[in-house]
């Protein structure tokens, strides 16, 4: 998953995606850490809570970058706990419609393909593959080919695709994508 | 669905010549396709430019013709909106469209085509199209489909605490770090089985196991992804939590002509037709199908086990002699299933021995293939490390062999045979279990020998024969190994096993004491595998390598503790062959099926659903059978399960014996119909263990494995796995009987107030007017519930130590012993809840029993049935047919005299009823 994140990162840099955005977030802290770490541990509490969450609105949190305040704790009366309010600037990633995107082959069915980009699942359907790669079972791994064997997806292959569609849920963003248009398809290096 | 109509009009300001139109009617278009090439009309430079569309949907009518030239806002194509002919978490998967936002369109598709991902949906028209494609590649490669299942039909997994160093036994958690152990066991030869399959079948896993379980076990089976290639399905897809019936539509659209399944239930197939119904494999005790479907779970059968009994709690002794205590106790108590095991070996060798001689018929040519195979055997040896002596002994030994005259080598052999007769004898607690053991080869050889083919006179005459050399060269290495053995216990356990084994010429004898016989080990798997594969007389040393490892499995019957291993395994006897029948199964339905195919025209597909009878039909085909004791005279013959189970396998059944009648199927001797039988020359008089073993081999098993014998058999009903599909018709699960009493046969009689709460509200309510019982007793408890709180206080260690404890004791007795199972079958359920029942029962009994009989333990009503069969074969038989002879009546006054104890707390739980409810009502009142 690291790899993947950071493959996602360096081939898209210059695209929009990986935006570091400005966020707030609350920390509640059990009263059995006031102590001299108590900041060291509203911040490692920030990371677990926030990193690799998903938000509809601004996507997959990547990565904290920097925490810029953390503000004065709040004693919730009657239980002891302590509100922090965080603001902390993180690297997010929201896919939109008709953006253009790198992404490894998970699976190869007769239906169509599943790709990942980063922590962001896409299907594209056999229609959305240019006709002229047919889908072939009998070899392993199953892949899409053309006829003369000059282009082969198969798991784990590298593609680029076009995303198509978003589904975003309170767990995370799946994505439909395309092959058909110009400049998409296998990756080669 | 009206479908909307899309027009695509000319986008550009200027007048556009249509160069090359690039779809075509009909044709699925989806978002960013090209439509056409075109050029401006008065462009200077020509240049193809492409018009992409911006529409998803399916191409009705090109309006604008090719060459045309087209005014911006003409219209150029119309286009039927997109389908959505695949939908992926409710999008479409073509046009990206969100379905749960466009109520105008509601979707085709539901027919989710992938194994894993549920969620992807394609259309019926989609779904038959790829099903289509899918047939047709399967004809091309001859090719049929087989759903797999996995619990019980290729592995076996329990989450017990189980010994770590268990070799072939994968650990696993599924749930992360804290969450339980997995612990999972190959069928042996399940790699071979898989391997061997994968050419003529495409295999799909369809298992009640959870999805990741599925896919984790899918991994040790398939490593490479290789045979099932993410085709998994598993409980997460399935659609109905007690059958998997429901989903063969949807991954088979066009059909279940070609798809086979292998699955050790019928239940959960609805007892399809074209369903192999496997014999379940059980390796760890204590542990059914952890995954069975709710409500559908088969109970437990320790002490049955296909492998012998296997107690692993033993193998963690760290105490040696308690362990090997064990092993010769595990011997005693699976020698029922051992002796059944046996014979199967028996047959199995005696077509090796049928093929041998006709081999033998030329003895020169042979020998010098022997010689060959040697010299194999030797250069193998010599590729394991050379240093050790021991290694260098053997080869000696294995030149002497080659050069020695045969009767030396008999001489020999009956030594090594004499020396282990004497030092087993001589072994004080392997003596408890040899003197049965003996027995029962004597007996068996005993009756082959009326079978004209004493397998050691065979053995005499089969001069040079390859088998001979190898067991010797076996043998010498037995020698070497009671040379090299220190440690007397240890060989104990080997002679106890050589000399239950080799009386039978058994090329299985692997007697595993490892000082350092890992090598030893390997050669010995070769020359086993040389001797199975007795025809083809020179394998490659490679192709016996790879091999060796199923091999070694499949057939070591020993249990070795090889301490002085660094790695500690422990291997364990198992001696499950099924895989190797279920694949000549598999292959002669395959075989069967394209011949079928070739003979239809093109086009024609046979269904599988009649194939597979027909292939089963063949297997007793030409065979007359007469029962004699195995049909209740009130029941017809028709209506037996016997007769089902024989007919399907082709069999012609006749009431009484005939002229033609080949087979006379008895289960004790001195029947009328077996007096008469003897009378008839060429009558073959058979247990109905032959009928079993046929039908669950499909095979023509040889007579002579089962003759009837003053002892007779106890096998009267077919063990599950035997029964057929076509038969589901016999009322097995219905309980038709109790129905019987009701006094006025009124249809409202019939009803149970009771029936309409489930298991776990009566049990609610029994624990209520229980703990009032308790409570109100108080310090006069029993002492049951005293051990029942006793185990509660246990840790879960401690419990399955001392369940096992009980176990043993129990399995060392006697298995045909109630007694010793009772305590057994006691222990599915916590101490005290028989009492309950029984309680219970009382209560209830002024109203008709259905429900409770219903409700009640399943071992109950068994072991009413059948107190004189072992717990092994009740199993086999299954809580199916137990109903079979029941008269309920009668069960019922034995329930509840077996059920309740002599207590004198419980002489009048009616006055302990009342009173608990008067307590009830006042308690109530008060609130």
């Amino acid at each position: 998953m690291e790899k993947l994140k950071s493959e996602a990162f360096t081939t898209n840099n210059g695209l929009q995606q990986g935006r570091a955005i400005s966020l707030e977030h609350e920390i509640l802290l059990h009263p059995q850490y006031f102590g001299p770490q108590l900041l060291e541990k509203v911040k490692t509490k920030l990371y677990t809570e926030v990193e690799g969450t998903c938000t509809g609105k601004y996507g997959f949190v990547i990565a904290v970058t920097t925490i810029d305040s953390i503000g004065a704790g709040l004693i919730l009366p009657g239980q002891g706990f302590v509100v922090y309010p965080v603001k902390y600037k993180a690297i997010v990633f929201r896919p939109f419609k008709g953006e253009v995107l790198d992404a490894v082959v998970r699976q190869v069915n007769k239906v169509g393909m599943f790709a990942e980009i980063g922590p962001l699942s896409c299907f594209i359907s056999h229609h959305s593959i240019p006709a002229e790669m047919e889908f072939c079972p009998n070899v392993n791994p199953q892949c899409y080919k053309t006829k003369d064997e000059d282009v082969v997806i198969h798991a784990e292959g590298e593609i680029r695709l076009k995303i198509v569609g978003t589904r975003v849920d309170a767990t995370g963003i799946f994505a439909i994508g395309t092959l058909m248009d110009d400049y998409l398809g296998l990756i080669s290096n | 669905m009206e479908a909307k109509t899309i027009y695509i009009s000319q986008p550009q300001t200027k007048p556009i010549k249509i160069l090359k139109w690039k779809i075509r009617e009909g044709q699925t278009v989806p978002v960013g396709r090209v439509l056409l090439l075109y050029d401006f009309v008065d462009s200077k430079n020509p240049e193809q430019r492409k018009l992409k569309s911006l529409h998803a949907g399916t191409v009705q009518k090109i309006v604008a013709k090719q060459g045309g030239t087209i005014n911006p806002g003409q219209t150029l194509v119309e286009l039927e909106a997109c389908s959505h002919p695949t939908v992926m978490n409710d999008m479409c998967a073509e046009c990206g469209a969100d379905l749960r936002k466009e109520e105008t369109s509601p979707t085709t598709a539901f027919v989710p085509m992938v194994h894993a991902i549920p969620s992807l949906k394609v259309s019926e028209e989609l779904a038959q199209k790829i099903g289509k494609a899918d047939n047709d590649r399967l004809l091309s490669d001859k090719k049929l489909v087989l759903l797999v299942d996995l619990d019980q039909t290729l592995i076996h997994t329990t989450n017990d605490n189980i010994p770590p160093n268990i070799k072939d036994v994968y650990h696993f958690q599924l749930y992360g770090p804290n969450s339980p152990w997995y612990h999972t066991r190959l069928r042996p030869g399940t790699h071979r089985f898989l391997n061997n399959i994968h050419s003529h079948y495409e295999l799909h896993i369809c298992t009640f196991g959870a999805r990741n379980y599925a896919h984790m076990i899918a991994a040790f089976l398939d490593p490479e992804q290789q045979i099932f290639n993410n085709r998994i399905l598993s409980r997460d897809e399935c659609f109905d939590p007690t059958s998997k019936k429901a989903n063969l539509q949807a991954l088979f659209p066009c059909g279940d002509n070609m798809v086979c399944i292998i699955d050790d239930r019928e239940d959960v197939w609805s007892h399809a037709a074209n369903l192999i119904h496997v014999r379940p494999y059980h390796f760890f005790q204590h542990t059914g199908d952890i995954n069975a479907p709710p409500g559908l779970d088969k109970h437990e059968h320790d002490v049955e086990g296909g492998s012998a009994g296997i107690d692993l709690l033993a193998g963690v002794e760290a105490n040696k002699s308690v362990a090997e205590q064990a092993v010769s106790d595990e011997l005693e108590a699976g020698e029922v299933e051992q002796a059944e095991y046996d014979r199967a070996e028996l047959e199995k060798e005696k077509a090796e021995h049928t093929k041998e001689k006709a081999v033998l018929g030329t003895d020169k040519a042979e020998s010098g293939t022997e010689k060959d195979e040697l010299g194999t055997v030797k250069a193998d040896l010599e590729e394991l490390e050379p240093t050790k002596s021991i290694e260098s002994r053997t080869d000696e030994k294995v030149g002497q062999d080659e050069k020695s005259e045969e009767k030396e080598k008999n001489l020999d052999k009956a030594m090594v045979d004499n020396n282990v007769a004497s030092d087993a004898k001589s072994e004080t607690h392997s003596s408890n279990g040899n003197p049965d053991v003996e027995n029962k080869t004597a007996s068996l050889s005993e009756n082959i020998e009326p079978g004209n083919q004493n397998v050691e006179s065979e053995e005499d005459r089969a001069e040079l024969s390859k088998k001979e050399i190898d067991e010797n060269i076996v043998a010498t290495i037995t020698d070497i190994d009671m040379k090299t053995s220190t440690c007397n216990g240890d060989s104990a356990i080997v002679l106890d096993s050589e000399s239950h084994n080799t009386e039978e010429e058994d090329a299985k004898i692997s007697e595993d004491k490892s000082e350092d016989t890992q090598l030893i080990n390997g050669e010995r798997t070769n020359i086993k595998n040389s001797q199975q594969k007795n025809n083809s007389c020179i394998k490659s040393i490679n192709t016996v390598d790879d091999e060796a490892g199923v091999d070694s499995k499949c057939k070591d019957s020993t249990k070795s503790s090889q301490d002085n291993n660094s790695d500690n395994l422990i291997e364990i006897d198992d001696p499950d062959d099924y895989l190797l029948y279920l694949e000549d199964i598999l292959k002669r339905i395959h075989h069967a099926f394209y011949e079928e195919y070739d003979k239809l025209e093109a086009g024609d597909i046979p269904d599988l659903k009649v194939v597979i009878p027909k292939v089963r039909s063949h297997v007793l085909k030409g065979c007359q059978l007469v029962f004699s004791g195995l049909v209740p005279n009130r029941m017809k013959l028709e209506d037996s399960k016997v007769y089902q189970v024989a007919t399907s396998l082709g069999a012609e059944v006749t009431q009484d014996i005939t002229d033609k009648t080949t087979h006379l199927v008895a289960v004790r001797p001195g029947t009328v119909k077996v007096n008469a039988g003897r009378r008839q020359k060429n009558l073959k008089i058979v247990t109905p263990d032959w009928l079993w073993c046929c039908a669950e081999r499909w095979d023509h098993v040889d007579e002579r494995i089962f003759p009837l014998n003053s002892r007779g058999s106890k096998n009267r009903h077919p063990p599950p796995h035997c029964s057929s599909p076509e038969h589901r018709k016999y009322p097995t699960h219905d309980k038709p009987a109790a129905r019987k009493r009701t006094p006025s046969g009124r249809f409202m009689d019939t009803i149970n107030p009771l029936m309409s709460f489930s298991s776990a509200d009566i049990a609610d309510m029994d624990k209520e007017v229980e703990d009032i019982l308790v409570n109100e007793s108080g310090s006069s408890s029993s002492s049951e519930d005293e051990t029942n709180k006793i185990l509660g206080a246990l840790s879960e260690d401690d419990k399955t130590a001392a369940i096992a404890e009980i176990l043993n004791s129990s399995s060392s007795n006697e298995d045909d012993e109630p007694g010793g199972t009772e305590e057994d079958l006691a222990l599915d359920y916590p101490r005290g809840f028989k009492r309950k029942r029984s309680c219970s029962k009382k209560e209830l009994d002024e109203y008709d029993d259905d429900g409770v009989y219903d409700e009640d333990n399943p071992y109950d009503a068994s072991q009413n049935s059948s107190d004189d069969d072992s717990p092994s074969e009740r199993f086999r038989r299954g809580e199916m047919d137990i109903d079979d002879d029941i008269d309920m009546e009668q069960e019922d006054t034995q329930d509840s005299d077996s059920l309740t104890p002599p207590d004198p707390d419980e002489v009048d739980d009616k006055e302990w009823n009342r009173m608990g409810a008067e307590l009830e009502r006042e308690f109530l009142s008060n609130e």
